[in-house]
């Protein structure tokens, strides 16, 4: 067992135990330590559900002065005009950054080698608004995720030289192609459409061919409602 | 491998309905039950009267069907069920998720909360903002006791998928408490569910 396999496990669930685990444990004191943490973190977690969530006096019934109301409106037109331009003038690389970061949030995705089924990749696009023309049985892991403020594929799609993940960002826009080297990964992201997508791998491979293949196949379909 | 629920009063309840698997002697499970349901529906509905209507019908279609409950020591994950089900049924049917935040974590109340250490508070926070695709599977497991398989079953997911979920639920939780109490507290933007 690897280190991000052990953390995996530990993250997903802190009281797991298993032979394999506890051999790699042995021999690993940073992985103990993080099982530590997590059981910690867990003592804390079985603590706070032991009682309801918190409830609470309805906002409408508190009187708020009208100045606070303008003073509000105009403090929350300010920090929206605020975010727009940072949203607008943020530098790619960023996105790429927060691609990376995402991705290895989800360690457990790179060693998925089971076919996920048709209905949950379609599930997996269609949440999005997303069509992709692929062939169901090269993909190993299809979720929609919380990315930047909307659901996006992910996937991890099965190539000849080892997996490749994917994610389908339909509203972030990138002029060319922008290649990047991040925390282990290298990877591409390349215009499509009205958003873009981004391949990455573990290491150093090239990623170019999945990602002009991936941009042939993938269209927009109308947005879900609430997106 | 089944986790140690919070609670398990199900031994005892069990022994009552073997002894005697009658019309009250079901009511009873049911009634003994019923704060942990509750509880469970409240954690995920994220608000009072709608878990209350949840572990209602959910009791209700319990009732019409307490014979499928062969093992009586299954009753409370079986109950479990029914109200994640019925959870999962009336937000596809009202989008229960889309509870204000805002409202909901701006005045806790304060009986609930006096007693509470702040680290378990900013966690109590931090678990009502959590989307429902992490919230949901994290108390499965904490406090219904599924295993991953359970889960997986129950949600439509591998096994794979739900490790992750786990993972960065907690993930987000220490994220979220490493940023300080008012930062789990505080209201966001936070995505409010889809359908589970």
């Amino acid at each position: 067992m690897i280190c991000e396999d052990a953390r995996l496990a530990i993250g997903a669930n802190p009281q797991a135990a298993g032979a394999e685990l506890e051999e790699h444990l042995r021999g690993c004191a940073a992985c103990s330590a993080w099982r530590e943490q997590m059981r910690q973190l867990d003592g804390g977690i079985r603590r706070a559900l032991a009682a309801p969530p918190d409830y609470t006096v309805p906002r409408a019934a508190r009187a708020t002065p009208r100045w606070r109301e303008y003073a509000l409106a105009a403090s929350v037109t300010l920090a929206m005009a605020a975010g727009l331009a940072v949203w607008l003038l943020r530098p790619s690389d960023s996105l790429a950054r927060e691609v990376v970061a995402h991705v290895k949030g989800e360690p457990g995705s790179w060693s998925s080698t089971l076919h996920v089924s048709a209905g949950a990749i379609d599930h997996a696009l269609k949440t999005s608004g997303v069509g992709l023309d692929l062939t169901s049985d090269r993909i190993v892991y299809a979720q929609s995720c919380w990315f930047r403020g909307h659901y996006v594929p992910h996937l991890v799609v099965q190539t000849a030289r080892g997996p490749v993940t994917v994610l389908i960002l339909r509203h972030e826009q990138v002029r060319a192609p922008d290649e990047f080297r991040e925390g282990g990964m290298s990877g591409v992201i390349v215009p499509a459409g009205d958003g873009s997508i981004a391949v990455l791998t573990r290491g150093s491979g090239r990623v170019d061919e999945v990602a002009g293949e991936l941009r042939q196949e993938v269209h927009w379909l109308p947005e879900p409602a609430g997106h | 491998m089944r986790n140690p629920p919070t609670q398990s009063p199900v031994s005892s309840l069990g022994e009552r309905l073997r002894a005697a698997p009658s019309r009250a002697a079901v009511t009873a499970v049911f009634e003994s039950l019923r704060p942990d349901l509750l509880r469970f529906a409240q954690w995920l509905a994220r608000d009072r009267s709608i878990a209350e209507d949840i572990v209602q019908e959910a009791l209700l279609r319990a009732w019409r069907s307490r014979d499928a409950l062969k093992d009586p020591a299954a009753a409370r994950p079986w109950l479990l069920t029914i109200v994640r089900r019925e959870h999962a049924r009336l937000y596809e049917r009202k989008r229960l998720e889309l509870v204000c935040l805002d409202d909901a974590l701006e005045v806790p109340d304060p009986a609930a909360t006096a007693a509470a250490d702040p680290d378990v508070l900013a966690l109590r926070h931090a678990i009502m903002k959590l989307p429902i695709e992490y919230r949901e599977p994290l108390v499965m497991q904490v406090l219904g006791g599924f295993s991953t398989e359970e889960i997986a079953r129950e949600l439509e997911l591998t096994a794979t998928a739900v490790l992750t979920r786990l993972f960065r639920a907690r993930h987000k939780l220490r994220e979220l408490c490493a940023a300080g109490p008012a930062a789990a507290a505080a209201p966001d933007a936070a995505p409010q569910g889809e359908p589970a």
